[in-house]
């Protein structure tokens, strides 16, 4: 080879390997284009995403003020009142225990407490801020702001805290509110702040979402390290509405005194027209402010289980027998059915026998002959129990459900409790036996399984005396727009019948209720007595002092003017005697206060002028 | 015939002879890339000149400057310089763990009259002058003998060893790619590539045992992403999210999220081409590899095209550095390859790695500009 031919033997080998090494680099090359391609382009909406929650922080902001409840007349029930906080943020501290401890000496906190504080500071989200006392003299601010350097994480702020101006009054209707951690009402991330409350019970629960306000959001663009680069987007938050409720405060506080006496009774007064709850009172009650900030544990198993549980709210969830106040739906029951009329009268000896059995008439002696209006009077045991023989259960159901009784009424009332109507499908869903005729019997008189709240009597008795299908309601929203009610469709000649009775028993001699009249002349009450048995008839009699647990219940309902009806009156007194001489005196005073005071004849103010600028949901 | 030949050959071209075969269209890719990159830098700064568009922009010219300034001079300076050149660098990265400033857990820089600067990119040169120099003075028949074998794979085996101690895993992989590569543009026979990866396979464990920790962490976490979100895998999935937000069409120039917010760490260095690909998308990076591509196309032509064997693998190795250099720094920022820490040439910032890199092109067009006019292999020694 000679040296020419060697060197382009070695140019031609050079150019081979070169080539070789450029394919090698095309094709590395080629595959960062792919794998780009499949980055950049196939996967690039995931991407996207991933880049966007990388540099997007959004941020919660609470509603300024959450909207107050209001009575028809503008009395402030719930409201806002500017107070100091302390919050507690676990992160900022290296050792929370020791901050917490320290913080004990300005802030009153006693042991109890702080272990409770120490022990929420290790378990809960150490970003979260926790309360540490929320209602601070400016002294003990001023305070924490002299050790400000000793207690990282603590911080204090002027902030709104719900106040109930009207204490234990208001309990029952206008509810509370508390830590959302304790019932989910829904998902809003805002209610994982500590500081938000949501409504537990009552009118706070039933309205929360107008009362809550919207929270509003901050989406901010953050960097790697967090910090903030700008504001991306921003929903303002909207302050809650009030709400106005249609409680007339001062009837409220008349009827809660005519209550008082009593250990634990119950009292409706329903606007018959429009279905307004104006008065709703249960005794015991609670004061709702105790609550809001978060009482300790022992405290609220306390007030929860305390004697004759005052959380309950006996208007709208306490069940009770009716006792005779059921009688009406029975007759009107017969009535409809057409097995007797207003001429029918039936014998009463004091007993009637069913199967083998006897079933007695509260007075022993018998009533005689008698008509359905003296039957009404006089309350007559035997004369349903044959008018029920008569008509069967089925019947009498369907008419106790069309005058509201067996229904959970939902208008601002969550709590609200169903009652009992049984039927024979009831009794085999519910117990699993058949229906046997003797508890026909019973239930025409209101004992046995029926059940049934004060409120549901008070609407049952508005309903008799209007016709109409009167619906309560606790607040004035869309969901219960007022309106003329529908018609029940009940024959108008049946309802005068039993109007009569009623207005009978109160004004007639004879009649049970006649300790319901009321003393100023001139207004007629309409109404019946109830007295709900507890303990069998066996039980009782032989021991004149009876304990107080196998007392009857005692009840009475009404309604006024007889001729133009204007207010329904539903009262329970538990364990409280006989209903003609416990329950219709109450009655009668309360009934007196709100045909005096009136509230239903001036319409309640309207949203407006409560000052909350925002509409109602 | 030959001597008359070689006599023309021989005589150097004039000064205006030797501007116009300076490869001005090598020069225009590479300024391409070095305006990406000066705009990019510029981006990284919100939109300023300051602290880095500015100074790689002059570092460029200055590269330019000193292309041409080493093309006019001719190529038997360059393999007279060679070695002694070589000893030089070896001599600095050796010091490097002795004088080095220590800069994120390693010293790579060392600071000589005033002037800092790292030797490992400066091996990278020098590197591929020594072997070049080495088989431009070697029997092409004996290039295959394995004793003929020897120096070569031990310049190439002591970079690639002091840089890995350093450590510095990116350089030592480079070294060791450039160096093979030459011996196989050189024309070592197929087979002893083959025995060579066999033996390299079998030294693997070896080589992961002294590997630090914080390496076997990166190799570990590319591995197995999920190990480490947030810590080591963090680089590499905040890239991939930046390079997939921009999508096709990219954010605009000065309109890259990730990369501006800070969650891209090493923006101007390292990961250069996400904060780039970001903001110009698929197309612009697209765009990136073909300068690159045209860049690397050119000079292995080019070095085809080449009289001498150390004009040849001088341009050949020229055209090996910047493609390894920029499929490693890519295929790290696509989560293909661990972190190991390699610019991407011309466009990342950095002094060292521009400077020896416009030096490496400049040694080739000295190569290109002078054709013929360089030392035969008789006419050299061995080793001056």
């Amino acid at each position: 080879m000679t040296p020419d031919e060697k060197a382009r033997f070695q140019a031609r080998m050079f150019t081979r390997r070169a080539l070789i090494v450029g394919s090698v680099q095309l094709a590395g090359f080629a595959a960062l284009a792919a794998r780009l391609y499949q980055i950049q382009v196939k996967d690039e909406s995931r991407y996207g995403q991933l880049a966007d929650t990388n540099r997007i922080s959004t941020q919660i902001v609470p509603p300024p003020r959450r909207g107050r409840i209001v009575d028809r007349t503008g009395v402030v029930l719930a409201g806002g009142e500017e107070a100091f906080r302390a919050t507690f943020t676990p992160a900022l501290a290296r050792d929370p225990e020791a901050v917490l401890r320290l913080v004990a000496r300005v802030v009153p906190l006693d042991e109890r407490e702080i272990d409770r504080l120490i022990a929420r500071a290790r378990r809960q989200r150490p970003n979260e801020p926790m309360i540490l006392a929320s209602d601070l003299a400016f002294e003990d601010v001023a305070s924490i702001g002299l050790l400000a350097p000793q207690l990282p994480g603590v911080s204090t702020e002027l902030a709104e805290r719900r106040i109930y101006p009207k204490g234990s009054g208001t309990g029952h209707i206008v509810g509370h509110v508390g830590h959302v951690e304790q019932v989910a009402i829904d998902d809003d991330p805002m209610l994982r702040m500590p500081w938000i409350r949501g409504g537990l019970s009552g009118l706070e629960r039933y309205m929360n979402p107008s009362l809550a306000g919207k929270s509003g959001r901050v989406k901010l663009e953050v960097d790697a390290k967090g910090r903030i680069i700008g504001e991306i987007e921003r929903i303002e938050a909207v302050s809650g509405s009030d709400v106005v409720s249609t409680i007339d405060w001062v009837l409220q506080e008349k009827v809660a005194a005519h209550l008082a006496g009593e250990r634990c009774a119950a009292a409706v007064v329903l606007d018959v027209r429009g279905g307004d709850v104006v008065a709703m009172v249960s005794v015991p009650g609670f004061d709702p402010s105790a609550i809001v900030d978060g009482m300790s544990v022992q405290d609220w198993r306390r007030l929860a289980g305390a004697k004759d549980d005052p959380m309950l709210d006996r208007a709208t969830a306490g069940q009770y027998p009716p006792g005779s106040t059921f009688k009406m739906v029975t007759a009107l029951a017969a009535l409809e059915a057409g097995v007797t009329d207003y001429r029918q009268r039936i014998v009463c000896h004091g007993s009637y026998a069913l199967g083998g059995q006897v079933y007695r008439c509260w007075n022993r002696g018998g009533h005689g002959r008698l008509d359905l209006v003296g039957a009404l009077r006089e309350s007559c045991d035997v004369h349903f129990y044959e008018l029920a023989h008569r008509v069967g259960i089925d019947r009498i159901a369907a008419m106790a459900r069309r005058l509201g009784i067996g229904q959970a009424f939902e208008c601002g009332l969550p709590a609200g409790r169903a009652g009992v109507v049984p039927d024979r499908d009831w009794k085999i869903g519910a117990l699993g036996r058949s229906w046997y005729p003797g508890e026909t019997l019973h239930a025409a008189i209101g004992q046995g399984y029926v059940l049934a709240t004060p409120l549901q009597l008070a609407v049952m008795t508005a309903r008799i005396a209007t016709g109409r299908a009167v619906m309560p309601r606790l607040c004035l929203s869309a969901e219960c727009a007022a309106g003329a009610p529908a018609s029940l469709g009940l024959d108008g000649g049946a309802l005068e019948l039993v109007r009569r009775g009623m207005v009978a028993a109160v004004n007639d001699g004879g009649g049970t209720a006649r300790r319901a009249q009321l003393e100023e002349g001139g207004v007629t009450v309409a109404g019946k007595t109830g007295t709900a048995q507890v303990s069998r008839a066996s039980a009782r009699r032989r021991d004149g002092a009876l304990a107080w647990e196998l007392t009857d219940h005692a009840l009475f309902v009404a309604y006024a003017p007889a001729e133009a009806p204007r207010y329904a009156v539903a009262v329970i007194v538990e364990h409280g005697g006989s209903g003609g001489s416990v329950a219709a005196p109450l009655a009668s005073a309360i009934m007196a206060d709100a045909l005096g005071r009136d509230p239903a004849a001036r319409p309640p103010i309207s949203l407006a002028s409560a000052g909350s600028g925002g509409a109602s949901r | 015939m030959r001597r008359g030949a070689e006599a023309s050959w021989r005589r150097s071209p004039s000064f205006g002879a030797k501007l116009m075969r300076i490869d001005w269209l090598m020069l225009s890719f590479a300024a391409a890339l070095a305006v990406i990159g000066t705009a990019t830098l510029y981006s990284v700064a919100d939109g300023s000149f300051q602290p880095w568009a500015e100074r790689h922009a002059l570092r460029f010219l200055l590269g330019v400057a000193l292309v041409i300034a080493m093309a006019f001079v001719p190529p038997a300076v360059w393999l007279r310089l060679s070695y002694p050149f070589y000893g030089l660098a070896l001599a600095a990265l050796a010091l490097v763990p002795i004088l080095g400033n220590e800069a994120l857990g390693a010293r790579r820089w060392i600071t000589l009259a005033g002037i800092s600067f790292q030797p490992s990119e400066i091996m990278k040169l020098a590197l591929i002058a020594a072997l070049a120099r080495y088989y431009h003075w070697l029997a092409p028949e004996r290039v295959s003998r394995l004793r003929w074998m020897l120096p070569p794979l031990v310049m190439i085996a002591l970079p690639v060893m002091l840089n890995f101690r350093q450590p510095d895993l990116g350089s030592a992989v480079l070294c060791a790619v450039i160096g093979v590569a030459t011996m196989f543009l050189a024309g070592v026979a197929w087979h002893h590539f083959a025995l060579g990866g066999l033996a390299l396979l079998a030294l693997l464990p070896f080589g992961w045992h002294h590997l630090h920790d914080y390496q076997r962490r990166r190799i570990e976490v590319f591995l197995d992403p999920e190990l480490d979100p947030l810590g080591a895998g963090y680089h590499i999935a905040q890239s991939k999210i930046a390079l997939g937000s921009g999508g096709v069409e990219g954010k605009g120039f000065m309109m890259g999220t990730q990369s501006r917010l800070d969650f891209l760490p090493e923006k101007h260095t390292d990961f250069a081409f996400t904060m780039f690909a970001e903001e110009w998308g698929f197309i612009g990076a697209l765009v990136l590899m073909g300068f690159v591509v045209a860049l690397i196309a050119l000079t292995l032509l080019r070095s085809a095209r080449a009289p001498a064997t150390f004009t040849r693998l001088v341009t050949a190795g020229f055209s090996v550095s910047f493609a390894t250099y920029t499929l490693v720094n890519i295929a790290m920022a696509t989560g293909l390859v661990p972190v190991v820490g390699v610019p991407l040439p011309l466009v990342s910032y950095g002094g060292t790695a521009m400077l020896s890199l416009m030096a490496t092109m400049g040694l080739a067009m000295s190569g290109l500009v002078h054709g013929s006019d360089i030392p035969e292999r008789d006419e050299i020694g061995p080793l001056i």
